[in-house]
């Protein structure tokens, strides 16, 4: 997604030129006007103050903790104060992304950032031939090409995405909690280097979480960090055109960051001696990039620079009554006016439509446990959320029953339908890492529910479902979709879509004649999961469960952008600062949710094309101020939709698995559970060594082996870890599905088996790839 | 700027080497990147080097597409072009300029124009997209912004524009881009055409045939098969990210559209109905459901589509597509009805870029085998039922269900969805 945001701003072929407008030596100008560059930049701001003819009389950068106004008013009550700074008489010029809404306020007039910074280069720096600005939720570069007087610009910059960002680093090193002044000294040379997303900032910090888990040390992972930025930068932002020296490298993270200026110059003169460009003589490579010490002023500086060629009646500084007034009511009042309503018209729509899809909230209340709450096929058709059937051990005895168990990452949660496909019973263990425990916990209630009564026949789905399919017998191991799907025709039978919003991934499924013909999975961006959601409630200490009642409340909310979970995180401080509430900011990110979830994350613009009739599910939408929003957008799109929310959102996944073994079993499926004294007897023993460490990538995780004694167990003779016949092998601490391959042994076996199935079933791409590029006949 | 030509290479190496003959091209080592339509063209262009006396080992094609191949090859040299398959390419001509041992003399690039088609005659043109045609042109620049890096290379880029689908023209295309680089005159560029087009021909006829085999197969076993629509670039895995291996992995034999079987006797038998009741004229005729049949790919796409609609043992097609592709986009829906209006199950995998969506295909193709598992054997006898019983591909077997177990692979059970090794 980093290419969305991409602005390639035709080259700038004339543009003002300082030295004609104003030679070096003109004199002050009769006014003696000072003039007064601002850059109001995202994190930080800063001025420089000059007199008429351009001399620097006072400089100074400070954070502003996203309040740019107030910042800028106690600038401006410095420079009146200590520099002289007079209304009606000085003139003003501010860049930077919140110049446009500061400037009118002071009567200053707005310079284009990189007008700004071309200005100052081209002063300052009349040789430098490439500038990378790195800001913090930006990034720019600029090509300057051609001799002196003539010079043309070409400027690319990026600000959609975090990715290759100031951000991008401190939010990692935030996170590995180290301090700026410390991360300002670590290098990048020395290091060895381990693969980092460059693309985003969360799945940085992701990647670098799974570094450290590994043992890899801090140093490395921020020497990482550098090389992603610079990789970054010069991946998406060179577009073809090599940077030629002399290099100017700007903003705060290039002047900082030492590391990040030891990337660069590796990078650079790699590319260099790769593309065979001309060094000038005698001068070592790297002394051609340069990152000078007021790295932070060039776009506070570069106003200055453009406003000695601006007509003298321009950009007069008006003082700061105005700026101060905003500050104090008039930003209140403008946010009322910037925001937008609530996420409701009228209360009477708000009744109505908890009326609808208020329904018995949500958990795991205790039902009558015998499954009439839901029907079959029929329940819930309004999208209530039904009590789901939990039965005490003491009451017990169902009749025969279908199993289905749905092992999930934090949870793992079984169900039993009747032949009828009724909900009898459910169950679930919180996930201990050991999917054996997880699975004994489970049959254990379900035995106390079930006592001898007979199993017709057991689906697993989730990450267990290849697993613990021998280790229990599992009839049918079913894929999440399919499970998915299967469990909301079976409530929904004209369903179009499923859309299925969990605490790390945003799944869409879009049906067809029955089955699942399209499938969208969002596992890149963090953009839209519940995860984000949740975070942002536990900032404001809100439990999930309160969450809907405040977003309700908010009579009004400001506006956030859609996209990038990073800069949204950012935006919001940004709102909390203008003075909205936490309930407010909550129904925001309520309403933002659909368009991240079907728009940014799903990719699908038009709806229509799905369908009519969506299936909501999954815990973010146990949230009903979500569903509100998710209702609301669908509308808009498609206004004869009908929307239901699952009724059983979060067992979805264990009743499609039952559904399955139960169609299974109709066919004359007989059932191979092992039964519950044998699970309930399952012997193993767990090895974690350096002989179970991964070595498929060099996060090298440490995993577990959980060795099993089954009946009929194959053993792993080859292993480093030999097992014997008669038992089977579980793998778990993996963070990814490569570490369930024990090793290079067993993919070898894995593919012998791959090949073997190839070879009995071709495939004609096999022939193209292997005999159209033949350069010799036959 | 002028590039270094044939004559002009030689003449640098006559100067210091032994006698060489101005028409000996067999030192001459000729480097095509493996990209775009070359995947469905290569033998045509190893047929032609190799009749102008290029030794086998000195054509060479770049490797698959991969991100580090981009990221160590390509970087920097990218263009302002949302289409991977074009922006990829970059990096193959940094790998066959930076990457060889050996080094090449010729980076031989075509912009092909149109080409070959079973549909050629049946439909209004067999034209390239513009975009793919004109990629090498927007790629070469990257090379040459700055400064020529071929050149710098001692590298003669040719890139001649070539009409494939319209034979008449391309002798003349050919001696016209080419005579300088490769010092031809026009009766051994004549004879070179032939020889490209007899090797072509000869490597289309045997993946047809390919093609046919396996519907046999399915025929004589009442077995399930899986036709892949997509451009002919999805076969690189690097682009197509090999996803259609990964359900062969489960016993199904797959097909491609480039090479379906094409013969008389098929083509009847699927499409006798359609033409009977003079919907089509032909059986390579799509004006039914595409009118604007201009583009070979898309056309081909289409007939795909409606040739998996109509054959019992294709039960299940499988949608490539490349991120915002401007050519497919206006095809999804058309296609997908096609397919679906016989029940045939039809899956996309949309918006492929340089990155592999491990987990999701992963899902996504249990997903496929999951559904093929349970209605295949439905689907084959409801196509059956609407076709004429005299089947071609000799007489029908008893239905799988009947065969004995060990015979059915994995995927096939329709009562037991199969399990999915942790590797697949």
């Amino acid at each position: 997604m980093a290419t969305d945001g991409l602005v390639q701003i035709q080259p700038l072929e004339g543009a003002f030129s300082l030295q004609s407008h104003v030679p070096r030596d003109a004199p002050i100008r009769a006014d003696g006007a000072k003039l007064c560059g601002i850059d109001v930049g995202s994190t930080t701001c800063k001025y420089v103050i000059a007199s008429g003819s351009g001399e620097v009389l006072a400089k100074a950068y400070e954070r502003h903790n996203t309040k740019q106004a107030e910042k800028i008013l106690d600038f401006l009550g410095r420079l009146e104060s200590d520099h002289g700074l007079a209304a009606e008489r000085d003139r003003i010029f501010f860049t930077g992304s919140g110049a446009g809404l500061i400037a009118p306020l002071v009567g200053g007039k707005v310079i284009q950032e990189v007008v700004a910074v071309a200005a100052s280069v081209e002063k300052l720096h009349p040789s430098v031939h490439f500038v990378s600005e790195i800001g913090g939720e930006d990034m720019k570069t600029i090509f300057f090409t051609g001799n002196s007087g003539s010079k043309s610009k070409q400027v690319l910059m990026q600000s959609a995405c975090s990715g290759g960002t100031g951000t991008f680093i401190e939010k990692t090193a935030r996170k590995l909690e180290i301090a700026t002044e410390q991360l300002s000294k670590m290098r990048y040379t020395g290091h060895t280097l381990h693969k980092i997303s460059s693309k985003c900032g969360i799945f940085a910090e992701a990647d670098a979480n799974t570094l450290l888990k590994a043992g890899v040390t801090v140093d490395e992972i921020i020497a990482s960090l550098f090389e992603a930025v610079v990789y970054q930068n010069l991946a998406t932002l060179t577009r073809g055109n090599t940077p030629i020296p002399e290099i100017l490298l700007l903003g705060g993270p290039n002047l900082f960051f030492t590391g990040l200026q030891e990337a660069w110059r590796h990078h650079l003169t790699k590319l260099w001696k790769e593309r065979k460009v001309e060094m000038p003589e005698g001068k070592d490579p790297a002394s051609l990039i340069c990152v000078p010490d007021n790295a932070l002023y060039y776009a506070a500086q570069g106003c200055v620079e453009v406003a000695l060629g601006e007509p003298p009646t321009t950009g007069v500084y008006l003082g700061s009554k105005r700026l101060r007034w905003w500050i104090e009511e008039g930003q209140h009042e403008e946010k009322k006016k910037a925001g937008r309503g609530g996420l409701w018209k009228d209360i009477e729509e708000l009744e109505s439509f908890k009326a609808r899809y208020g329904g018995n909230g949500n958990g795991h209340s205790n039902g009558n446990g015998n499954g009439h709450a839901n029907g079959n096929g029929n329940g819930n058709g309004n999208g209530n959320h039904a009590p789901v059937p939990i039965q005490a051990a003491s009451v017990a005895r169902l009749g025969p029953v279908s199993v289905g168990c749905d092992f999930g990452s934090t949870t793992a949660k079984a169900v039993c339908l009747s032949p009828q496909k009724e909900l009898l019973f459910s169950c679930y263990a919180l996930s201990k890492g050991n999917p054996i425990e997880d699975a004994k916990s489970l049959f254990r209630q379900i035995r106390a529910a079930v006592g001898d009564g007979e199993i017709l026949g057991l689906a697993i789905t989730g990450y267990g479902k290849d697993l613990l399919k021998d280790i229990l017998g599992a009839d049918c191991p079913v894929v999440e979709t399919i499970a998915h799907a299967t469990a909301g025709l079976h409530y929904f039978p004209d369903a179009d879509c499923i859309c299925d919003v969990g605490g790390v991934d945003v799944k869409i499924m879009i049906l067809n004649n029955g089955a699942v013909t399209d499938f969208r999975l969002n596992s890149q961006c963090s953009s839209g999961n519940g995860a984000f959601l949740q975070g942002v409630a536990e900032r404001f200490n809100i439990p999930m469960n309160e969450m809907a009642d405040g977003a309700f409340r908010a009579t009004a909310m400001p506006q956030l952008s859609m996209g990038c979970g990073v800069f949204l995180q950012s935006d919001i401080v940004n709102q909390q600062r203008k003075g909205w509430q936490a309930d407010e900011i909550l129904a925001a990110l309520c309403a933002i949710l659909p368009l991240n979830v079907w728009i940014y994350a799903g990719g699908l613009n038009n709806l229509k094309s799905v369908g009519r009739k969506y299936i909501l599910q999954g815990g973010t939408h146990k949230n009903l101020a979500v569903v509100k929003t998710q209702v609301d957008f669908i509308l808009s799109k498609i206004p004869d939709a009908e929307v239901v929310v699952h009724p059983y959102s979060g067992e979805a996944g264990a009743i499609g698995a039952a559904i399955v073994a139960l169609d299974w079993a109709e066919k004359g499926g007989h059932t191979a559970f092992r039964g519950f004294d044998s699970i309930e007897n399952l012997t193993y023993k767990t090895a974690t060594s350096t002989e179970t460490v991964c070595h498929w990538c060099p996060v090298n995780c440490q995993r577990s082996f959980i060795d099993v004694e089954l009946l009929g167990g194959k053993g792993r003779e080859w292993s480093k870890v030999p097992l014997s016949k008669g038992w089977e092998r579980v793998i778990v601490n993996n963070s990814c599905p490569k570490g369930l391959v024990e090793d290079l042994n067993e993919m070898k076996v894995i593919k012998a088996g791959i090949e073997k199935t190839k070879n009995a079933f071709p495939n004609v791409a096999d022939l193209v790839r292997k005999e159209a590029f033949r350069r010799v006949s036959g | 700027m002028r590039f270094p030509t044939l004559p002009t290479w030689f003449a640098k190496k006559l100067s210091v080497a032994s006698p060489v003959k101005v028409k000996d091209r067999s030192q001459l080592r000729v480097g095509i990147p493996k990209v775009l339509n070359i995947w469905t063209t290569a033998q045509f262009w190893v047929g032609f080097l190799k009749a102008l006396g290029v030794s086998s080992e000195n054509i060479i094609f770049s490797s698959d597409t991969s991100e580090e191949q981009g990221r160590e090859f390509g970087k920097g040299r990218g263009t302002v072009d949302c289409c991977y398959p074009v922006k990829c390419i970059s990096g193959h001509y940094g790998e066959l300029i930076f990457g060889q041992k050996k080094k090449i003399n010729v980076l031989f690039s075509p912009m092909i124009h149109t080409l070959p088609s079973l549909l050629h005659g049946h439909v209004v043109d067999t034209i390239t997209c513009t975009r793919v045609m004109a990629g090498p042109e927007s790629i070469k620049a990257g090379f040459m912004k700055e400064r020529d890096i071929f050149t710098e290379n001692g590298i003669v880029y040719a890139s001649p524009f070539v009409s494939l689908g319209d034979r008449h023209m391309v002798v003349q295309q050919m001696h016209d881009s080419l005579k300088d680089v490769f010092d031809l005159d026009l009766e051994e560029t004549n004879l070179a055409v032939q020889a490209g087009f007899e090797a072509l021909d000869a490597f289309t006829a045997k993946a047809r045939q390919q093609s046919r085999d396996i519907l046999n197969w399915c025929a004589q076993n009442q077995k399930p098969c899986i036709l892949v629509l997509a451009r002919p670039y999805h076969m690189d895995t690097g682009i197509g990210h090999e996803i259609e291996a990964e359900l062969q992995a489960h016993g199904f034999p797959i097909l491609w559209l480039q090479y379906l079987p094409g013969d008389g006797d098929l083509m009847n038998w699927l499409f006798e109905e359609d033409m009977r009741s003079g919907r089509i004229k032909s059986p390579f005729d799509i004006s039914d459901v595409w009118t604007s049949s201009y583009s070979s790919n898309t056309n081909e796409i289409m007939w795909g589509a409606k040739f998996a609609s109509r054959c019992p043992w294709i039960t299940c097609v499988i949608r490539l597509s490349s991120y915002e592709c401007g050519m497919d986009q206006p095809t999804y829906t058309p296609t997908q009805k096609i397919v679906e209006a016989s029940r045939t199950l039809f899956f996309k995998f949309g918006d492929l870029d340089s990155t592999k969506p491990a987990g999701s295909i992963k899902i996504r193709v249990e997903t496929v085998v999951h559904y093929m598992a349970k209605y295949s054997q439905e689907i084959m006898r409801s196509k059956l039922a609407r076709l004429s019983p005299q089947c071609p591909l000799g007489p029908l077997q008893a239905p799988a269900s009947s065969l004995p177990e060990s015979e059915v692979p994995a995927g096939l059970h329709a009562d037991n969805p199969p399990a999915v090794s942790a590797a697949s």
